[in-house]
């Protein structure tokens, strides 16, 4: 098996049932330093998950996750963020009461979080700074005239924007997307994965997709799933040619092209 | 004079309920811990003067026997040395609120411990449980607070007329509240409060985002619980008796909570505002009940009045206006409202 070297993530055997289903059978994967990394598969292959039990909000049931060498398997969900890693939903989870720019400001740590801090000043320039970094983000994905918005009144599209938004405010060393650009416009997909692979210099990215048309060029490494294990795995080309893949996933699109 | 007591009595209660319900706005509005505890935190504040305070004063005077019939004699023994010394009575009222806020803290901290992995509604019955326990445990034992005898409590302004006495906790139970709010708005106010609000929306996110919801929710009832004990130790003391069923769930939990939802959850004007008019209409209606009931020929006991007008109230706040009277409004920090204005989407 040929897998990336430089592994900043990886699992071992990671396996999880759901009373007698295998909804991931030993599998497999691994995260290279500063790629962008795609999983696809069919729904209910198994996907989702697997980014639930990397970031622990599904406890595993054998095999173990490695980040950055140590064992993180089942820690608790703030201690994975501590670690550098962080996730998208693929159903967006806004804070729906709160602004965008609450949202986003939520994103990161800031001493005045602390009941302690939060009588003092030591804060201020901690918030101005992320306050700044918000704001920049907004503009990027080209939601910054949203800033004062409740979050329950952004549509879908929005609403996904803003997960990404939330993710990149964090300073992780891997953010975990689960569809990030589904239900986005496709000239803002592309912008969005331009913005991904730019920031591959200081993060690493692991990424579910469907729209393959969109996302494939701008991934380093694909691995596909089905029935809870990995298939197959490789470079574009090599998933494009691979016979099973196009059986049980890529239908008769990829087949005729 | 009639009148003046009616308004003295009304600004003493906007008072204590300031302080509580800005405590519960915390946990509640801010926070989404439905802490149907809340009476319990009240009555902390009350051991605390009952209990804590009588005991140093039965050690200190030598006073043995039980706790019951000593709190008499200090009583009798205090006043005529507050009496003499004012500067003993005002450091015996600032020992007593600052032990009611310890004692508060802790109560709260410890009893949602084994309840902050529930989830809301279980964490709600819970809350609400073991307030209850504590209630009856207070109301039964005698060496608490004096069980169902209650218990005395000194004057600690007994250097002060009798008649002035109202006028007096009046002022105090404002000046706390008034202390109360600038504190409250001043941790609410930043991102400390931002946070609060954004556990209350998603703990998913929260937890994502690399926070600690069970430390969060330990901290924030302790918080909360301390300040509702201040209000408990005032009103213990200006009632100069303690007693388990002044602090029953009806008035400490739920109307509390009527208020807040009344002025509006997540934010502080909203809560002065559901006071004010909440304690405002509730003492006028209890002073007035009889001439009411006369005056619209009601066919049952004016004493059902109040419950039935605030169940009514609860249920049409909820129905027509779950926001209260004022809406929350988004946490905007001095340095985020800057770089909004240099970005100039914020005039």
């Amino acid at each position: 098996m040929k897998s990336p070297g430089n592994k900043i993530l990886y699992t071992k055997n990671l396996s999880k049932f759901f009373e007698g289903l295998k909804a991931l059978d030993r599998v497999n994967i691994a995260v290279e330093k500063n790629k962008v990394i795609l999983i696809i598969g069919p729904n209910g292959s198994g996907k989702t998950t697997l980014i639930n039990v990397i970031s622990s909000f599904y406890e595993a049931d054998g095999g173990q996750v490695f980040f950055e060498g140590e064992d993180i398997t089942n820690l608790p969900p703030h201690e994975i963020y501590r670690r550098g890693i962080i996730r998208t939903f693929q159903i967006p989870h806004p804070l729906r009461k709160l602004s965008v720019m609450e949202n986003m400001l939520i994103a990161n740590d800031n001493p005045g979080e602390s009941f302690i801090g939060s009588i003092g000043h030591s804060w201020m320039e901690r918030e101005e700074e992320l306050a700044e970094k918000a704001f920049n983000f907004l503009k990027f994905l080209k939601i910054d005239h949203l800033w004062d918005t409740q979050a329950y009144k952004l549509s879908g599209g929005q609403l996904k924007l803003l997960e990404i938004g939330r993710a990149l405010m964090a300073d992780a060393k891997l953010i975990i997307m689960d569809e990030p650009i589904a239900g986005v416009n496709p000239v803002l997909a592309h912008d969005i994965l331009k913005r991904v692979t730019e920031l591959k210099e200081e993060i690493s990215f692991f990424i579910v997709e469907h729209r393959l048309d969109i996302v494939l060029k701008y991934v380093d490494y694909v691995y596909v799933m089905a029935n809870g294990r990995i298939i197959a795995q490789g470079s574009e080309k090599d998933i494009l040619s691979d016979k099973e893949v196009i059986e049980v996933y890529l239908g008769d699109t990829y087949a005729e092209a | 004079m009639a009148q003046e007591y009616l308004i003295l009595n009304i600004l003493l209660w906007i008072g204590f309920y300031l302080i509580v319900a800005l405590s519960l706005n915390i946990e509640y509005g801010f926070g989404g811990i439905p802490n149907f505890g809340r009476a319990l935190a009240v009555l902390m504040g009350a051991v605390a003067v009952g209990s804590l305070t009588n005991r140093i004063l039965m050690l200190y005077f030598g006073i043995g026997g039980q706790i019951v019939e000593a709190s008499g004699s200090i009583k009798t023994i205090t006043n005529d040395l507050v009496a003499q010394n004012p500067a003993a009575g005002i450091s015996l009222f600032i020992i007593s609120i600052v032990v009611a806020a310890i004692l508060g803290s802790l109560t709260g901290a410890l009893f949602i411990l084994p309840s902050a992995k529930l989830s809301e509604d279980y964490l709600a019955i819970t809350l609400l449980s073991i307030s209850e326990v504590v209630f009856m445990t207070t109301y039964y034992h005698p060496d608490i607070i004096g069980g169902y005898y209650g218990i005395s409590v000194p004057n600690f302004f007994a250097f002060i007329p009798g008649e002035q006495r109202l006028l007096l906790f009046a002022v105090l139970s404002l000046f706390f509240a008034f202390l109360t709010y600038l504190f409250v708005n001043r941790i609410l106010t930043s991102p400390y409060g931002r946070l609060l609000k954004a556990m209350r929306e998603d703990e998913t996110v929260v937890k994502t985002y690399g926070k600690d919801v069970m430390k969060i929710r330990i901290k924030t009832v302790a918080i909360g619980s301390g300040i509702a004990a201040v209000a408990g130790a005032l009103y213990s003391m200006y009632a100069v008796n303690v007693i388990a069923t002044n602090f029953s769930r009806v008035e400490w939990t739920f109307y509390p909570f009527l208020m807040i939802l009344l002025g509006g959850l997540g934010n502080s004007r909203g809560v002065v505002a559901g006071v004010c008019a909440f304690v405002t209409a509730r003492i006028t209606l209890t002073t007035y009940k009889f001439e009411i009931a006369q005056a619209f020929n009601l066919p049952f006991d004016p004493v059902w009045l109040e419950y039935i007008l605030f169940g009514l109230l609860m249920l049409l706040i909820l129905v027509y206006r779950p926001e209260g009277i004022f809406k929350e409004k988004p946490i905007y920090t001095k340095p985020v409202k800057k770089v909004l204005k240099k970005e100039g989407v914020l005039k």
